[in-house]
Order: C-alpha cells, then sequence, then structure tokens
C-alpha cells in the first residue's frame, strides 16, 4: 500500500482526473473531498460491504413453492 | 443451448434472451451472463445465471411495494446501458427470504436495472439515504401500533 502524508487543505491524484483533498481533520475524523469524472463511481466502503453481504444471502434464496404466499400481494 | 440449473433443472435457452451484465453484481464478478425467468408471482422473477447453473436471485418489481420507488441514472449509466432515458430500462430489486418471514426483504439501495431491448443490465448504488439495503416487507402496520401505544397508557397509569 503506497502511504501518503497530508495537511488540510492539500490533496492527492489518482491518475490525471481525480482529486482527493483533506478538507478537515478533527479528533479522529477525516473529512476528505472528492473531484472526479461522473462515471466513477464513489461510495463509502461499508456500503459496498453491506451490499455484497446483502447480494450474497440473496443468492441464497432457494426455489421455494409457496414465496408468493409470505409476500403482500 | 441447455444449462443445468440447481433450482429449475435442465433448461433450454435462447441465446438472444441473455442479459449480459456491464457491471457486476457486487461479489460476483465472474458471472456476467443472465436469464429472467418467471417468479412465484406476477412481479416476481428469477434472474438466473447462465454462467452458473447455481446462482440465481429472486428479483422484483420494487414499485408493486413501494409504487414511489423512483431512480435518475446518470446519463453515462443510461449510455452504459444503450438507454435514452429511464423508461427504457427494467427496474428490479434483490430480494432475500430467510427462513424467517419477518425477515423478508428486498434492497431497495442497490437495484438491477435492465435494457430488455438491448439486453444489458447492472447493479447500481443509489445515492440516496431513503432507500436502505434491508428493507422489509413486513412493515409494522398501524393495527400493530395501536394495541402498543394502548400498552403503553395503561403502564403509564
Amino acid at each position: 500500500m503506497l502511504v501518503l502524508t497530508r495537511k488540510e487543505n492539500e490533496s492527492i491524484m489518482i491518475g490525471d482526473n481525480i482529486e482527493v483533498k483533506v478538507l478537515d481533520v478533527k479528533e479522529s475524523q477525516v473529512k476528505l473531498g472528492i473531484v472526479a469524472p461522473r462515471a466513477v463511481t464513489v461510495h463509502r466502503r461499508e456500503v459496498y460491504l453491506a451490499i455484497q453481504e446483502e447480494n450474497a444471502k440473496a443468492a441464497g434464496t432457494a426455489q421455494v413453492e409457496d414465496i408468493a404466499k409470505l409476500l403482500p400481494s | 443451448m441447455q444449462l443445468q440449473t440447481t433450482r429449475f433443472g435442465t433448461i433450454e435457452i435462447d441465446l438472444n434472451e441473455v442479459i449480459t451484465f456491464t457491471q457486476p453484481i457486487l461479489g460476483f464478478q465472474e458471472y456476467r451472463r443472465f436469464i429472467l425467468l418467471p417468479g412465484p408471482s406476477a412481479y416476481l422473477q428469477w434472474l438466473q445465471s447462465t454462467d452458473s447453473g447455481e446462482l440465481a436471485f429472486l428479483i422484483m418489481n420494487p414499485k408493486s411495494l413501494l409504487p414511489s420507488y423512483a431512480l435518475q441514472p446518470a446519463p453515462h449509466e443510461l449510455t452504459e446501458l444503450a438507454a435514452t432515458t429511464v423508461e427504457d430500462l427494467d427496474i428490479f430489486t434483490l430480494v432475500v427470504i430467510p427462513a424467517d418471514p419477518s425477515q423478508i426483504r428486498t434492497n431497495l439501495k442497490a437495484p438491477i436495472l435492465i435494457n430488455p431491448k438491448h439486453r444489458l443490465g447492472k447493479q447500481t448504488i443509489l445515492d440516496r439515504s431513503d432507500y436502505p439495503v434491508q428493507y422489509f416487507l413486513a412493515q409494522p402496520q398501524p393495527s400493530t401500533t395501536q394495541p402498543r401505544e394502548t400498552t403503553n397508557a395503561r403502564s403509564d397509569a
């Protein structure tokens, strides 16, 4: 892993069109600003993980004859 | 082409009906081709992988549950799916059916977008906080909250 030290208002470039800027550092929280093309999706990692986990559970759904009965009609 | 599946036995697949995913269902990067199969009710369908007969997702039309469910894909997403407007897309959400029926839920945060005309699909992540990853179908009804209020009133007395 590449490790860089940055101060408030300093930033890093990822490739030539993604900028990650440190906006604010307060106690144990860092506020980041991200400038990226719209085609680049940016989400908190925990959102990704939650969706991945839920997808895995969805894949575990078996053929249940009476699923329809369990759902509101 | 014939496909052996764990849920539906051996099924015949029309290759013209195969939907190619431009972005994977998160966690299932290597499975990019699916077909839609009828589900147990009008608004439920199966998204069966044609790369693996064991992989299938139960999907639903979220509007059947929440008529106001809406999303606006970014222009690059429409392009990616060869769509001009959101009306060109069918929107589905993945359903999880655990043993406990009260835990049946659907993922409103990361719906599946499918362009049925061009047979392209993807899972997208919506940038809004009011659509949860776990939306429980058994939402508390007014009739179940009312007795609870009565109980509180009684304990206050």
